[in-house]
């Protein structure tokens, strides 16, 4: 047989369903005269569950697994990977540090500018949005352990 | 008529105060902008953007936020026309013959007639709108539970029905959206739902930081900057105003992509999308010349144009009038009045005149902002495309992590964006849309709340949803829909097909 798209993503969403289903157990259900917090998440499981199991019927018609072209996934990890890691520092390192940091690694290390451009690009745009939002919107930036 | 004509003097006493000017000029200069830049769409514009309005009141945010909206509608064709590139989804079909007239040297005819047609039908639509939603608010008043309930139920199966994917994917999506949006303490009970002990999400998840996760992240995730190539076909724009002739054929479609548009942007679905591939199609069919689509036809840049900025307005209607966003755009702007106090919907009208008038009129300001921004800057604007993908999105990103923290100042709201973001570009992988599921969590709570209270009021009795005239014939409206789906599934005729056939007819 072959894997097509569909048979990945509905089997993705069925067990997905499932195992929310199961940590669903301390949601009641509650009955029609008085709906409990689990009513609308189970039905909408259910509905998903439904979904999933459509597609992978019709799966068939859908397009190879195979024949998906992942050649912008490094580049998509990279990103996420220093993104995340942006996230991380946020508040420890403040906003000025983390985002200079994370601006210079997407420009320098990702996207391999010249160091003294993407230096000068990270330090310029953080400086400005720092301007921006901090300054003129007093929308306050989180300062780090460096106090600023 | 003279009560809504007093309104809308009140309207435009808001909207000529030079703040709320200032606020339009710039949301009609982002969203431009916006429009323009392949990649963020109006979606990622407003949701990034929205943290910025928190300083402001509400009728300031709405109105910029809205500028945002519209603008982009504007901004897409500028791309559209002199590169080929749609910098927006809705224009798309502006592609074809707008790059066609452009390689013609009759660039400028075609940037003029698409503002002209946008700014025509933009203002068509207002002015529906303005006599529309008020009467349409004070019927919802009618509106209890179940009819609230099957509403909503009505909303999602139009989406469905509406989407380009097909119906279980986009019912699938809009499930995934619903149970998003059950994350949190259940107001009724107290439960703490899927929350793990993560104590922010007990208010649940925030539209912001999935919107901007699954639209604005999601892109950038799909988008590796060594594809991104811009070249710019150089506009003569000392011809920008277009001929007799080329006023004359676009009147007609403009006035036909006006009506049309406005009507698809009403019903839920991704309608300003919709609407010019049915306005294409259209022009086409009853062309005289139909030959002409994809070789530079006029009415193939008027049409979609006016169809576009017709339904962007439309889609108002049901937002404002109904507390029902048709599509996630209008969902992120709902969340933008919530966040404000000032919850859209029958009561909107009566209870914020200032905030709903004022939008309305400063729509009408909005237009000719756009008309006199987008035709004699075109050239400012086409330079912004000029700055190198490897810079711009590291920038967007920049401006992502700052939108989402900026709402509730959490990083767990960043995180929950940066998830959103892998989830978005996964989605694409597979061929799923994540305009339902946002839509899904929006209209979660009060669905779950209606839904509950509906059943409460007629002790357990379901058929309370059937015994109410409205709430039944909203839910046969519903069942028509699924029919009409169930019979084009069974015959292999539905009408994605065809207006794919229409698009690839033209591409060819």
């Amino acid at each position: 047989m072959n894997l097509r798209l569909d048979h990945v993503a509905g089997g993705v969403f069925i067990v997905a369903g499932a195992l929310i289903f199961a940590a669903s157990d301390d949601l009641p259900f509650g009955t029609l005269a008085s709906p409990g917090a689990g009513m609308l998440p189970k039905l909408v499981m259910g509905l998903m569950m439904a979904f999933g199991l459509v597609l992978l019927l019709r799966a068939g018609a859908s397009p190879r697994f195979a024949a998906v072209a992942w050649d912008d996934l490094p580049h998509a990890l990279r990103v996420i990977g220093l993104a995340a890691a942006a996230a991380a520092l946020y508040t420890t390192l403040g906003f000025l540090v983390t985002v200079s940091l994370l601006l210079f690694g997407l420009t320098f290390a990702v996207e391999r500018k010249p160091v003294l451009h993407a230096a000068g690009f990270s330090i310029g745009v953080t400086g400005l949005a720092y301007l921006l939002f901090n300054t003129l919107l007093k929308s306050p930036l989180p300062r780090g352990v460096l106090g600023f | 008529m003279e009560a809504t004509l007093d309104s809308l003097a009140l309207g435009f006493s808001v909207a000529f105060r030079p703040d709320v000017l200032l606020y339009a000029f710039i949301g009609c200069l982002v969203g431009t902008l916006v429009g323009m830049l392949p990649g963020i769409g109006p979606l990622a514009g407003i949701s990034i953007l929205l943290p910025i309005t928190f300083g402001l009141d509400a009728t300031k945010a709405i109105v910029m936020l809205a500028g945002i909206y519209y603008g982009s509608q504007y901004g897409g064709s500028t791309t559209s026309i002199l590169m080929r590139i749609p910098g927006e989804a809705a224009s798309v079909m502006t592609c074809i013959d707008g790059y066609a007239m452009a390689q013609k040297g009759r660039a400028g005819a075609a940037l003029c007639i698409a503002a002209v047609g946008s700014f025509v039908a933009g203002t068509f639509g207002v002015i529906v709108l303005t006599v529309v939603a008020p009467p349409l608010a004070g019927f919802a008043l009618r509106f209890g539970p179940p009819e609230y309930t099957a509403l909503l139920v009505l909303g999602l199966v139009f989406l469905a029905y509406m989407s380009s994917t097909s119906l279980a994917r986009t019912l699938l999506m809009a499930s995934v959206g619903l149970l998003l949006g059950c994350i949190g303490i259940d107001v009724m009970t107290g439960h703490f739902r899927y929350s793990f002990d993560i104590k922010e999400l007990g208010d649940g998840i925030g539209i912001v930081p999935v919107a901007v996760g699954l639209f604005g992240l999601g892109e950038i995730l799909s988008t590796p900057s060594s594809t991104t190539r811009v070249r710019i076909a150089p506009p003569r724009l000392a011809e920008l105003m277009p001929s007799r002739e080329e006023w004359r054929q676009s009147a007609a479609p403009i006035a036909r992509g006006s009506v049309l548009g406005f009507l698809v942007g009403i019903v839920p679905g991704s309608a300003h999308i919709i609407s010019s591939f049915l306005s294409y199609a259209l022009e086409k069919r009853i062309s005289k010349t139909p030959e002409e689509f994809g070789k530079g036809a006029v009415a193939g840049v008027a049409g979609p144009e006016s169809a576009n900025n017709a339904a962007s307005t439309g889609a108002f209607v049901p937002m404002l009038a109904l507390g029902l966003p048709t599509g996630p755009v209008t969902a992120v702007l709902m969340a933008a009045l919530l966040i404000h106090g000032v919850p859209p919907g029958p009561m909107l009208v009566s209870e914020h005149p200032q905030v709903f008038w004022g939008f309305i009129a400063s729509m009408y300001v909005g237009n000719l902002m756009l008309l006199a921004l987008n035709l004699p800057l075109v050239g400012l604007f086409v330079s912004v495309l000029r700055i190198p993908y490897a810079y711009l999105y590291p920038l967007i990103i920049m401006f992502c992590i700052i939108g989402v923290y900026e709402v509730n100042h959490s990083v767990v709201d960043v995180w929950i964006m940066l998830i959103m973001g892998v989830v978005g570009y996964g989605l694409r992988k597979f061929d799923f849309d994540p305009a339902p599921l946002v839509l899904g969590l929006v209209i979660a709570p009060t669905f779950e709340l209606s839904l509950r209270q509906s059943l409460l009021m007629s002790s357990g009795d379901w058929t309370i949803f059937f015994n109410r005239p409205i709430a039944a014939t909203l839910l046969a409206i519903c069942g028509a829909l699924l029919a009409a789906s169930a019979i084009s599934f069974l015959t292999r005729r539905d009408w994605r097909g065809k207006l794919a056939e229409a698009e690839t007819g033209e591409e060819r």
